[in-house]
């Protein structure tokens, strides 16, 4: 089988993961940012740099989209225009216009589209996901989703607080769980409290919490926090409930290795990257191997569903999500 | 590895699972069935005629390739074998396999009596085969992150470590006799990795039979072994009303401590259908993960999980530790 060439685009931390993974899955990578990044992260992996998009784009069978937010619908569109299957990093594009013009262009142009919610490869969401489809949960009741991190490094970029500001990437982790669990989502409410917009210093506080309606009637709270302190730097939990019970997970229970007591140094075992787990499963899609767990109906909800969240937060009033077919 | 029928790296190996005595041998062939690298061939001729849960008619709920007998499954020229026969059948079939040239996976324990687990040793030994217990929490990433953590000091100093085993009772086929004999050598094999094989001087164990109701089918059994390097493993092994999980260890030195938890929660909750407890695993699967680095070409000479030797080593504390659990009294364990 023809090795698969995936031009990644962009060269800060989120694309050296996706390099990483998309080279131990067996991929070619060709490197652009417009920041002059890419040869130095090039080098260090291995890879070809190149100077542009075009010629990032030439040859390539999937763009893997790793810039900021604000650049995805341009690169989206120029791979599409290309022919080249498109990965893209959460969020598909800031607005759900831009997201709406993105689907429609892949569908009409018969083009890929995966967009990277990294967070569904990982074990205890996919086991969740798993349990659900399965039937074991039964008619789903309420879900309820938290994240909490902390932001080690100044927040850049320009993002109003009407935007949903820092919390609107988060909050996407939660809401694309309660979306792939309880599907389609038909009103949303939220809460947002903080200092939002970016620029913002590292370590600045928020709070979002959000109430999901879903067209199954199932209901869904998600809850977005950044903290004050890297203690601990990430924690995810669910409670997932339905007419056949119940399904926990909380990433404070201690899994195969912990450190018990003492000091842990840079000891630890965290299992295989969730980015190594996606790109494989993305690699084999272009290759002509089955789809991925995520398409671009999925892409589209999640930037509707947050955008809906921050304009909830912003006018004070729960926003409707009309059911529409899915374009792709 | 001279002597041995591994196939060419890249193409397959012949497997061969001998037999379905022990009921980890369904789980073996099923996994192994699924490789697309692995051309498995099973046999069972001990089994008695008709057990639907033994020889051709396991082998054909399976899906598998099966053979009338121990002659036609060599015959065939394995590069590999699991086995997972009662224990006295297991002496023949690793000296058989160590003939043919093909590496062994084999259940524990090796044999009933020191002079036979030795005789399979070193039949491997010569035959240039590897032998390898089939002890599931010795492999993979996480048990491997540890052993290097504590290699590189993350403890200070290792002193202790104490562990437990607590599941179903007994597999069947797997030993006579209860919990000790079954569940301690998947602690002991942990214990040993870490302190690089380092046998055992000293041994105390009490046993009981309450949740067995049998005597001679010891269903708890506390095991302290002592090393003469100083380090004290504390065992708990036996059967559990709720099993669930895998080998948990802790390992204590003077800086601090790292807990080894074999087969993790993953995900817990309520099962209405069950009307209990839910409960998921984290982790890798134990089975797929022990299967696939012995099949591996270890090119560089590194094994993971315990060799004949460390099956030998394990054995000697069992059979300590059970004239412990008769006399009340700590038992020496010679220097072999």
């Amino acid at each position: 089988m023809r090795q698969l060439e995936v031009a990644l685009v962009g060269a800060g931390l989120i694309a050296r993961f996706h390099l990483d993974a998309w080279l131990g899955a067996g991929a070619a990578v060709r490197v652009y940012s417009d920041d002059g990044r890419a040869a130095g992260l090039a080098r260090e992996f291995g890879a070809r740099a190149v100077g542009s998009l075009a010629e990032a784009l030439d040859g390539a069978g999937a763009v893997d989209i790793c810039t900021p937010t604000a650049s995805h619908h341009e690169i989206a569109m120029a791979a599409i225009a290309a022919g080249v299957g498109v990965v893209c990093e959460k969020p598909l594009a800031a607005t759900t216009a831009e997201a709406e013009d993105i689907v429609a262009a892949a569908e009409r142009a018969g083009v890929r589209l995966y967009p990277a919610h990294d967070v569904r490869f990982a074990p205890a969401f996919a086991r969740l996901h798993e349990l659900v489809a399965a039937g074991r949960v039964g008619a789903g009741s309420v879900g309820r989703f938290f994240f909490s991190a902390y932001h080690p490094r100044p927040w850049t970029g320009h993002a109003s607080a009407r935007s949903g500001g820092i919390l609107t990437d988060q909050m996407l982790h939660g809401v694309d769980l309660a979306y792939w669990v309880f599907g389609d989502v038909v009103r949303v409410h939220a809460y947002y409290q903080g200092e939002l917009a970016t620029p913002a210093p590292e370590g600045a506080v928020a709070v979002g919490a959000a109430v999901l309606t879903h067209a199954s009637g199932a209901l869904s709270r998600v809850v977005s926090r950044w903290t004050a302190t890297p203690r601990p730097p990430v924690r995810v939990a669910f409670d997932v409930s339905g007419t056949g019970g119940t399904v926990r997970y909380d990433s404070e229970w201690p899994q195969e290795v912990r450190v018990a007591d003492g000091e842990p140094g840079n000891f630890g075992y965290a299992g295989e990257s969730v980015f190594a787990a996606e790109m494989r499963e993305f690699a084999q899609a272009f290759t002509g191997g089955p789809e991925p767990r995520l398409g671009a109906r999925d892409a589209l909800a999640a930037v509707r569903i947050t955008q809906a969240a921050a304009e909830s937060a912003w006018t004070g009033r729960a926003v409707e999500l009309p059911v529409k077919e899915a374009a792709a | 590895m001279s002597g041995a029928n591994t196939g060419a790296r890249g193409g397959g190996v012949k497997v061969a699972v001998l037999s379905f005595a022990h009921e980890r041998a369904e789980t073996y062939a099923r996994l192994l069935r699924d490789m697309p690298e692995v051309d498995l061939v099973t046999a069972d001729p001990d089994a008695a005629p008709g057990d639907p849960a033994r020889g051709r008619a396991m082998a054909e709920r399976l899906g598998v390739s099966h053979v009338d007998s121990w002659d036609e499954v060599f015959a065939a020229r394995p590069g590999a074998v699991v086995v997972t026969s009662e224990v006295d059948r297991r002496r023949e079939l690793v000296e058989r396999a160590a003939e043919a040239g093909a590496h062994v996976l084999c259940e524990h324990p090796l044999a009933a009596k020191e002079a036979d687990a030795k005789a399979m040793v070193d039949a491997c030994d010569t035959a240039g085969v590897r032998l390898t217990l089939a002890s599931p929490a010795c492999f993979g990433g996480a048990f491997a992150a540890v052993r290097q953590g504590i290699a590189d000091g993350v403890v200070g100093t290792l002193s202790t470590i104490h562990g437990t085993y607590h599941c179903a009772p007994a597999a069947r086929g797997a030993v006579d006799g209860g919990a000790l004999g079954a569940n301690a050598p998947f602690l002991l094999d942990l214990v040993d990795a870490v302190l690089d094989g380092e046998p055992a001087a000293q041994v105390y164990a009490q046993a009981n039979h309450v949740l067995s109701g049998q005597s001679g089918v010891e269903s708890a059994a506390l095991v302290s072994v002592r090393y003469p390097s100083g380090t004290v493993a504390a065992i708990d092994c036996g059967w559990s009303l709720s099993p669930a999980g895998g080998p948990f260890v802790t390992f204590v030195g003077d800086r601090a401590s790292v807990e080894y938890d074999a087969c993790p929660r993953l995900l817990d909750g309520f099962d209405a259908a069950t009307g209990g407890a839910r409960w998921e695993p984290g982790g890798a699967d134990p089975y797929s993960l022990m299967l696939k680095d012995f099949l591996s070409a270890t090119g560089d000479g590194r094994r993971t999980g315990p060799d004949g030797a460390a099956g030998l080593r394990a054995l000697r504390v069992v059979q300590a530790a059970y004239e412990s659990v008769h006399t009340g009294q700590p038992v020496d364990i010679a220097a072999p």
